[in-house]
């Protein structure tokens, strides 16, 4: 049990308060540059986690998140490119407001809506994860085996239109978590004598590769050019104008706490949806769309509020519902942290460091992102194939890092090359890491499952917890393939007078 | 319609590719009913499935009846050989990082990545670089103690 008294000293502790500040300042940073999001931000920074304590190194990752979700706003407002996806709502009258030249309003509204949606979404963290994951206590190998699929059945919503692609991405990322040690009889597979494989392909890898490696070669080439104007200020909203704006930064939390929770919501569902409801709800709807100042706070305080409660499926029963999640797992993993109540019981360091190191950077952050302009601007500015290389070399020596292994490198690049074939195919990557970071969960619990039972299936359908998730899952992924097919029909409709 | 195509065909290329290799896993007698192959074989029969799927919905897709732009030549494509390019620094890094060492390694490669990217040839692209990999190497070996490889070639010289 938490008592005062450690979070007191939690609160007071240097080194919390210094990852906290440092991990939100590289969020704001990493999400202020366009093109790199928050789950590239967060797995630039993983590899250098894995020699901290795994306390600190978690709450950096939940801290790196809350900033990346503020930093994204910033090239919104000011250049019209929204440096996260969960910033693409703020861009139609953030920048609006920046031409009629409020920037500086803008970038204040933005900031304080998303530290009342950091905010509300930390206090339901703090309320719902804990008894959520008590569920996970009545949990068998068969519960643990329908908590795997649904964990899965996330890539319904996220195959971006291609139900087939997405599963097929899953499946290779379950193909690359079969490598290494099997975890019933012990033999090796796919390892080709190589020992840096009798571990396995590190999820960190495949983040780093699939993500940032990606990214880069993406963008290698692009002849975009930049330039923000160097003289803009923050101006803080008086208490006039946060009281005008409270009614679409409470639909912009409820909104973004119902995302959070929801596998495959996410920030930016969550910050276009209140974006949309801020409008029907404002007493000024005509101002949507020309600068409206609850057009900026709705999806700001939404998107920030998703940083927090996307946590609460994640801690709560290892379920990762978006690409910054997922790389939140990958932490937990890599520190031998298993989500669900032993979590809660044996590691309470690590859930109170999340707490804790949360609202630090939540309260900084309105110092931070003052301070932290300035720098986010000079960042944007410079000319980006210098910023290219320092970047590779980064991503480069991190990895390198994890184990001293050149062959993680190795891995690395030739997942970069994977994740850029996949991309230029139409194929999702966010499946394919939950493939490798379930897919573990998913074998062994279901070959335990079944050398419990002596082999028999209808263990699966005895067990009520592993009904009921695999039905969710069930009805997750018939309601994607439903809308796929919709969807299909009406291109097909629609093209038929052309 | 041509990038599915050719997708459902890799898909069942590296499903039968990591069939055959399953078929190299062990047996042990501390093996269960389903074994250390079992999930390896049940993959590549679904990807090998999803493979055709894909082919078969591309091959079934309705020919559209006006003429249309062959999307074999959009923006993505043409980005794979410079895509690839960029990534073989990667590659040289690693090539070079246990020789040359960490400094001048990633100071190549930043310098290397610039001069990729277009960066103008002049004092700023080795300024930059050398300045990189001092500035990481101060960062990564001396402010957090992380080992980065010395190089032969440094250690030759001292």
């Amino acid at each position: 049990m938490t008592t005062l008294l450690d979070i007191i000293r939690l609160l007071t502790e240097t080194p919390l308060v210094f990852v906290a500040i440092a991990g939100l300042t590289w969020g704001i940073l990493g999400g202020a540059l366009p093109g790199i999001s928050a789950s590239i931000t967060m797995a630039l920074v993983l590899p250098f986690t894995y020699t901290m304590d795994p306390a600190q190194a978690i709450a950096l990752l939940a801290c790196v998140y809350i900033g990346a979700e503020y930093g994204g706003s910033i090239p919104a407002i000011l250049i019209r490119t929204p440096g996260t996806n969960s910033s693409a709502a703020t861009v139609i009258d953030g920048y609006e407001l920046n031409r009629q030249g409020r920037a500086g309003e803008a970038l204040g509204i933005s900031l304080m809506s998303g530290v009342i949606g950091s905010l509300f979404g930390l206090a339901m963290l703090i309320l719902l994860t804990e008894p959520l994951s008590w569920l996970a206590l009545a949990f068998t190998p068969a519960s643990y085996f329908g908590l795997g699929i649904l964990g899965l059945s996330v890539i319904a919503s996220m195959s971006g239109g291609s139900l087939i692609k997405g599963l097929a991405a899953a499946i290779i990322g379950l193909m690359i978590a079969t490598v290494g040690t099997d975890p019933i009889s012990g033999v090796t597979r796919f390892t080709f004598d190589i020992p840096d494989l009798l571990g396995g392909v590190e999820p960190v890898l495949v983040m780093v590769g699939l993500f940032a490696l990606t990214e880069l070669m993406c963008q290698s080439g692009s002849t975009t050019v930049t330039q923000l104007n160097q003289k803009i200020r923050i101006k803080l909203p008086s208490l006039a104008v946060m009281n005008k704006l409270k009614r679409s930064q409470f639909i912009g939390c409820i909104l973004g706490l119902f995302e959070g929770l929801t596998p495959g919501g996410g920030g930016s569902i969550a910050a276009f949806m209140s974006y949309n409801e801020a409008k029907r709800w404002s007493k000024t709807p005509h101002l949507f769309g020309k600068g409206s100042e609850e057009g900026v706070a709705a999806p700001e305080a939404a998107n920030n509020t998703v940083a927090s409660t996307a946590l609460i499926p994640l801690l709560s029963f290892g379920i990762p519902s978006s690409n910054s999640t997922a790389v939140l797992l990958g932490g937990l993993l890599m520190h031998g942290l298993i989500p669900g109540p032993r979590l809660f019981e044996q590691s309470a360091q690590v859930i109170d460091s999340i707490y804790v190191g949360s609202f630090i950077a939540i309260i900084a952050q309105i110092g931070v992102g003052i301070i932290i302009l300035p720098a986010c601007i000079w960042l944007v500015n410079r000319p980006r194939p210098y910023r290219a290389g320092f970047i590779f070399a980064l991503i480069l020596s991190g990895i390198f890092t994890l184990n001293n292994s050149l062959f993680d490198l190795g891995i690395a690049l030739v997942l970069g090359l994977v994740g850029f074939l996949m991309r230029l195919a139409g194929f999702p990557v966010l499946p394919m890491i939950l493939g490798v970071v379930l897919g573990h969960m998913v074998e062994s619990s279901y070959r335990r499952s079944l050398v419990l039972s002596g082999g028999d299936h209808m263990i699966f359908l005895q067990d009520p917890i592993a009904v009921a998730l695999l039905s969710i899952a069930f009805i997750f992924v018939a309601f994607s393939l439903s809308r796929e097919l919709r969807e299909a029909r009406k291109a097909k409709i629609e093209e038929v007078p052309s | 319609m041509r990038k599915d195509l050719i997708s459902g065909l890799v898909l069942l290329a590296v499903a039968g590719i990591y069939y055959s290799w399953s078929g190299a896993i062990a047996d042990s007698t501390l093996s269960d009913e389903v074994g250390a192959a079992g999930l390896p074989h049940a993959l590549a029969v679904v990807l090998a499935i999803l493979g055709t799927l894909l082919i078969g919905r591309t091959l079934l897709a309705r020919k559209p009846r006006t003429v249309t732009v062959d999307d074999s030549t959009d923006e993505s494509d043409a980005g794979l050989p410079r895509a690839v390019g960029f990534l073989l620094f990667g590659a040289a890094y690693v090539i070079v990082l246990p020789f040359a060492g960490y400094v001048i390694g990633t100071a190549l490669l930043i310098g290397g990545v610039a001069l990729y990217e277009g960066a103008a040839r002049n004092w700023t692209v080795p300024a930059a670089a050398i300045g990189g990999g001092v500035f990481y190497w101060a960062i990564f070996v001396k402010l957090l103690g992380v080992h980065q490889p010395v190089g032969s070639l440094i250690q030759g010289l001292f």
